[in-house]
């Protein structure tokens, strides 16, 4: 009753006209930094933080929120309809989202994100609501052996991440650990591989990669063949998933949730990672795996709702304790902290009006994102309808201008540019990309946490077993690779037989 | 003939560049300042800046646009600032990593592509000294407590940083050398990480800026030992000094701007005035004081001496570190 109290409390401060318009500016101004590639709700959220010095702090920290929620729902767009991942979290989303775009089922994908996203979002902030001062504990609970637990599955999960072949998967996953060790080792300040190059310092960003693989690499593959490739005709028809799509997608989309939210407490590179599991447990629960990567509309909707509700989740520990998991919440709370109020653990109690008012903008605000992006729906997928021949320098120039606007750095789109070559000949000799792309930025986490937990436990093994969490986890994965092998094992037999 | 044309030419360049230039000095400013920010977006510092610019604008009558450049802890960024024309129209955000980059980099034998006689100090308006600070179960009440328990146990208490010969670490460096203690270090990727560490109890100890970790210690989440430097702080009085234990150790993060070397005197007069009045403006010094900040105005010549000292404490905190990595 407390809960329903408070809540109708926030409702009445959600609901005023200037909070309803901020939380609006915010949700558009997400979309759109999703939508562009590059440039992420992290930059998005300090671009606008100057206009919010002269409103009150409810009203900035709605409008801030609505940007970081809202550029989990516009991500997926570019993923899908041109292979480029409009935001970090949303790698996964291009393998089968843009095949389903190549299959004329692109808008059933758009559309199916966001639903899903809606779903995911709202449910997340239920349980953010409910279970805030507790689980923002749990966040810290989480130090260097459990995280490097967490990343040994993510590690195992990766291979079948691929769309077969063990020698298409690994050699990527190797190239990605290998250029992720580039730059300064953050634990002994030792340069790697920088070769006296500043811009090396701070190892290679996975921004311009991802990009460059993707976006560009699909750009120089396409010039190729698709000058007579036919233009797509959507009818309004075909922009709606099917009764079939839709019933397909419900499991994924109620997973996503719940493996979104759990993740997404976790520090470091939360979204990416939950889309990442999400991509792979609806993989291995599918009855016909091989078909993901063709276009499966689950490959969609369960990583694109699970990063929607990590986004809620991860501000758990930033509302309940003032400890930032990740770039985005940090810069939500300095803005927080310029109006004078600091998150802390007594911030729900201490300033009910923020936080309730911020909990009921959220469910507003989700619903905007919905109202607003299924229109945008139809909107974007007649883009495709635009000639590759105009599209493309478009699209190659929105990467470069997405690419500058983050560090403006011009050894960046060198980056980009390279990457985009690599992209191409990889696409050409039938190489995964995504497992290249998550190897590049779990790579560095992994080391991070495994010297990091070996540092605080003056280099003694024992310091895995003895946190319950990390053991539990560990055993875990083990036992998950003993099963694969043991599935691998059987599978071979029968195809001998 | 051509000679004589091409002497004429580049007399009436010269010429003309320097009227102009005079007249740009005077007029000053007439277009867009760029204020580079050496960081990354978000961050005290990013913020601090902006609250920075979005006030000398008003005083300058032109836009102060704050451009990121992150990268190489600064390094990419500072260096662009140090390239940029000396004509005011590109500024920088100085804060420590002017020094412990340069020091760093000169400890470990290599030569920085700057240094601080690269610009001209236009004047600082932070410096904040950094809390000692324990989970809140800790066994450690008070600063001797700590002290005596570490004396006991050399080289087993672990402490985290936001980052290596960062603005986290050097601060217990410093203290672990005034106080003969030993003491064992776990880099973390950032301030947050960090915090979180402390209060998970994953490590002992750690420094952090009032800002973030003051809340921690209201909601019993943490407790401050002592302030690392030799004055209280107004948020919070009654925590004591470390110099009230007799131990010498300080180290101050601040933040301030930055001109090219060579910048016009005239310019650098009208900055140093406009970031005067900036520093004591009220709603300049709300926007540094109500996250638990404190407003400290260096003008650029206190400044520039104040760098001269820290550059010496770091430079022979470094070479030792350096020496110690070495042996291990």
């Amino acid at each position: 009753m407390d809960v329903l109290n408070s809540l109708f409390s926030g409702f009445k401060i959600a609901l005023g006209l200037k909070n309803i318009y901020l939380c609006f500016i915010g949700c558009v101004w997400g979309t759109m930094v999703g939508v562009l590639p590059g440039i992420g709700p992290l930059a998005g959220i300090t671009l606008l933080i100057p206009a919010t010095f002269g409103l009150d702090p409810t009203g900035a920290i709605i409008m801030l929120a609505g940007i970081y929620y809202g550029a989990m729902y516009g991500g997926s767009t570019t993923s899908i309809l041109m292979n480029i991942p409009g935001e970090s979290a949303s790698v996964v989303t291009c393998i089968d989202g843009y095949r389903m775009t190549l299959k004329g089922r692109g808008g059933a994908a758009l559309f199916i994100s966001a639903w899903g996203s809606w779903i995911g979002g709202t449910l997340s902030i239920v349980g953010l609501m409910l279970l805030a001062p507790f689980l923002a504990n749990f966040a810290t609970k989480f130090g260097p052996p459990e995280m490097f637990a967490v990343l040994f599955i993510a590690f195992m999960l990766l291979g079948s991440l691929g769309t077969g072949s063990f020698f298409k998967t690994m050699p990527m996953v190797v190239l990605g650990l290998l250029i992720g060790t580039i730059g300064m080792d953050p634990l002994t300040g030792t340069l790697r591989f920088t070769h006296g190059v500043k811009e090396l310092f701070d190892g290679i960003g996975f921004i311009p990669v991802a990009l460059g693989v993707f976006g560009i690499g699909e750009i120089l593959i396409s010039t190729e063949e698709s000058l007579s490739r036919i233009v797509h005709k959507v009818r309004l028809r075909e922009l709606l998933p099917t009764r079939e799509e839709f019933r397909v997608s419900w499991g994924p989309i109620f997973r996503g949730t719940g493996l979104g939210f759990v993740i997404g407490l976790l520090p470091g590179s939360a979204h990416v990672l939950a889309s990442f599991v999400s991509y792979i447990t609806e993989k291995r629960l599918a009855k016909r795996p091989e078909e993901f990567g063709a276009g499966r509309i689950e490959g969609v909707a369960g990583p694109e709702t699970a990063n929607n509700a990590a986004s809620g989740s991860a501000m758990i520990p930033f509302l309940g304790l003032g400890i930032p998991t990740g770039p985005a919440p940090a810069v939500m709370m300095i803005a927080l902290m310029i109006h004078g109020i600091r998150p802390g653990p007594l911030f729900i109690s201490e300033q009910p009006q923020v936080f309730w008012g911020l909990i009921a903008s959220m469910y507003i605000g989700n619903l905007i994102l919905l109202i607003l992006n299924l229109p945008l729906v139809g909107l974007f997928v007649n883009f495709l309808r635009i000639p590759f021949r105009i599209l493309f320098p478009v699209v190659l120039l929105i990467c470069l201008v997405g690419t500058y606007s983050v560090n403006s750095s011009i050894f960046e789109l060198f980056v980009l540019l390279g990457s985009g070559i690599m992209g191409y000949l990889f696409r050409k000799l039938g190489y995964d990309l995504a497992p290249f792309i998550l190897a590049l930025i779990l790579g560095p986490a992994i080391e991070l946490s495994f010297r990091q937990s070996l540092m605080r436990s003056a280099g003694s093994f024992s310091i895995f077993l003895d946190s319950p969490i990390a053991f539990t986890l560990i055993a875990f994965s083990i036992l998950l690779f003993i099963w694969n092998i043991f599935k691998s094992l059987r599978s071979g037999e029968k195809s001998v037989k | 003939m051509k000679k004589n044309l091409i002497l004429t030419v580049v007399a009436a360049v010269l010429f003309l560049s320097l009227t102009n230039f005079s007249v740009s000095a005077a007029d000053y400013p007439t277009k867009a300042i760029t204020l580079i920010n050496p960081m990354p977006p978000g961050g005290t510092l990013d913020l601090q800046a902006r609250a920075y610019a979005s006030m000398a604008e008003k005083f300058l009558g032109q836009p102060v646009v704050v451009v990121n450049k992150p990268g190489a802890t600064g390094m990419v960024g500072t260096l662009a600032g140090a390239q940029a024309a000396p004509d005011g129209y590109t500024l920088t955000v100085g804060s420590v990593n002017l020094t412990n980059v340069v020091e760093w980099e000169i400890a470990n034998g290599r030569k920085p592509p700057f240094t601080r006689h690269d610009f001209i100090p236009i004047g600082s308006f932070t410096m904040s000294p950094t809390l000692l600070i324990v989970p809140y179960e800790s066994p450690y009440k008070t600063l001797p407590n700590f002290i005596n328990d570490a004396k006991s146990k050399p080289g087993q208490l672990v402490f985290c940083s936001g980052g290596l010969y960062g603005m986290s670490h050097l601060p217990i460096e410093i203290f672990a050398r005034a106080t003969g203690l030993k003491f064992r270090h776990v880099p973390y990727t950032g301030g947050g990480p960090c915090l979180s560490a402390v209060v998970g109890k994953h490590v002992d100890f750690a420094t952090q800026y009032p800002p973030t970790s003051l809340p921690l210690v209201r909601g019993n989440k943490l407790r401050v030992l002592a302030v690392v430097g030799s004055k209280r702080l107004k948020s919070i009085p009654d925590i004591p000094t470390v110099k009230e234990f007799g131990i010498e150790a300080e180290y101050y993060g601040w933040v301030g701007i930055l001109a090219p070397k060579n910048t016009s005197i005239t310019i650098v007069e009208k900055l140093r005035e406009v970031t005067k009045k900036v520093a004591e403006d009220k709603s300049f010094i709300d926007m540094i004081e109500k996250p638990g900040d404190e407003v400290c105005f260096l003008n650029g010549d206190d400044l520039a001496k104040w760098l001269d000292k820290e550059s010496k404490i770091i430079a022979e905190l470094d070479a030792e570190l350096v020496k110690e990595a070495a042996k291990k």
